[in-house]
């Protein structure tokens, strides 16, 4: 009975300390079109990137390099704006190869993260 | 005979060893190591872990503990924690319930080391502080848990394989620590070592990092480890368990379950396989006053 009792309030506990506050946390890559580690047949006019957060725009940023390490970013990448967790960035035309996005996020709470992955351009 | 005795003596301490440690976790880079079960990593951050429940059968009872675990950031790279948990042993011949001592554990977390791109290396130093006499008296008396207090200082260390080249190999990570546990009364009860180490295998970083799976997204939610955790006394046989489990991360939040497998056989001798299963809040996730942030917005490292 006191163990029943005391599991109940254990997760009393945690319901109460996780239900009354907005939920924030770290912003995490959640997808990306062109897929992580993906090869589409042909040059993406635009690369998206959906975050499990919202992110703060000025200080998150995007960029794809080529094999070279040049950049083929076609203009600042952009939020979108009925989506704040959607991060945007026009491409240049691609030719086949193999392409790297880095990505920087600041949080609408302020926790930073930051990753990156690849991409082919081409036949698979 | 007598060794078996000893042995037994000593397993409600054993089982309750393996979730005393403190728990955290820890971002470095594009790399998230997780909270463990059965031991610590090298994270320090505000969180809660509530509850976390312990299966154990011994030969003589069932042993079941629900535990708690608070972790408070004071700044950026300083934290303690405080965890516990209340006890019960079932068997033919005695029941018993009560709470077991306190644990508090002071803990620095040197920056993430990031020299080449996903070097993902971190490690911190802690102390951890058995409070004798804080548990109830009756398990006390019993000698289901420990009558002497300890301290131990302990390292711990995090590294992901994200810079290796083989792909399907960069998710992996280990993290360990080792502690010097330096008892009260080393007539009564002998000093230790203490070591851990985990094998970790992130869905999440394969499916952020390395290539994007078309599977349901729990499944890449999911990281499949094995933990190994010993300790080695002085004074009598070594013992330890292995446990592999697997943890589930929400963005604020995370599920972890695991087997508990004796690894040797003085562990055998005193405690069956159980099972292990955590809830864990990130508090930074939902706070924004002190009880979600350092109390001293800095790092000491920096």
């Amino acid at each position: 009975m006191m163990t029943t009792r005391l599991i109940a309030a254990a997760f009393l506990l945690a319901d109460l300390l996780i239900t009354p506050a907005a939920v924030r946390a770290h912003a995490f890559l959640d997808h990306s079109d062109p897929a992580v580690g993906s090869t589409v047949p042909a040059s993406p006019s635009v690369m998206h990137l959906w975050f499990t957060q919202e992110l703060e725009p000025a200080f998150s940023w995007v960029t794809v390099t080529d094999k070279s390490g040049a950049s083929v970013n076609d203009g600042p990448a952009t939020i979108d704006p009925s989506n704040k967790s959607e991060f945007d960035v026009k491409l240049k035309s691609l030719p086949a190869g193999t392409y790297t996005v880095k990505w920087h996020a600041l949080s609408v709470d302020t926790h930073t993260t930051e990753g990156d992955f690849t991409f082919h351009v081409g036949k698979g | 005979m007598s060794r078996f005795i000893a042995a037994l003596v000593a397993a409600p301490a054993i089982v309750l060893l393996v979730h005393s440690a403190a728990q955290a976790h820890v971002v470095c880079g594009d790399r998230v190591f997780p909270t463990t079960l059965t031991m610590d990593d090298p994270g320090v951050s505000d969180e809660l872990s509530l509850p976390t429940i312990t299966l154990t059968p011994t030969p003589l009872s069932q042993n079941n503990s629900y535990g708690y675990e608070w972790d408070k950031t004071i700044t950026e790279d300083l934290g303690f924690a405080i965890n516990g948990n209340y006890a019960t042993q079932r068997g033919p011949a005695q029941k018993l319930a009560g709470w077991d001592n306190i644990t508090v554990t002071l803990k620095d977390q040197h920056p993430c080391i990031d020299r080449h791109p996903h070097e993902e290396l971190v490690w911190s130093v802690g102390l951890i502080r058995l409070i004798a006499g804080t548990g109830s008296a009756r398990l006390r008396n019993s000698g289901a848990i420990a009558s002497v207090g300890s301290t131990a200082p302990t390292f711990y260390f995090g590294k992901g394989f994200g810079d290796v080249a083989a792909g399907y190999l960069r998710p992996l990570a280990i993290t360990g620590e080792l502690s010097r546990v330096f008892s009260d009364a080393p007539g009564a009860s002998s000093n230790a070592w203490a070591y851990a180490v985990s094998l970790q295998y992130s869905m999440p970083y394969l499916q952020q990092n390395v290539q994007a799976l078309h599977t349901p997204q729990f499944l890449t939610r999911m990281t499949p480890l094995v933990e190994f955790a010993m300790s080695q006394p002085d004074v009598g046989p070594p013992t330890g368990t292995i446990a592999p489990g697997i943890l589930y991360d929400a963005n604020t939040w995370q599920l972890g379950a695991e087997a508990i497998v004796p690894a040797n056989r003085a562990t055998r001798l005193v405690q069956g396989t159980g099972f292990i299963i955590q809830f864990h809040a990130f508090l930074d996730a939902y706070y924004k006053s002190w009880f979600g942030r350092p109390i001293i917005n800095r790092n000491l490292w920096k």
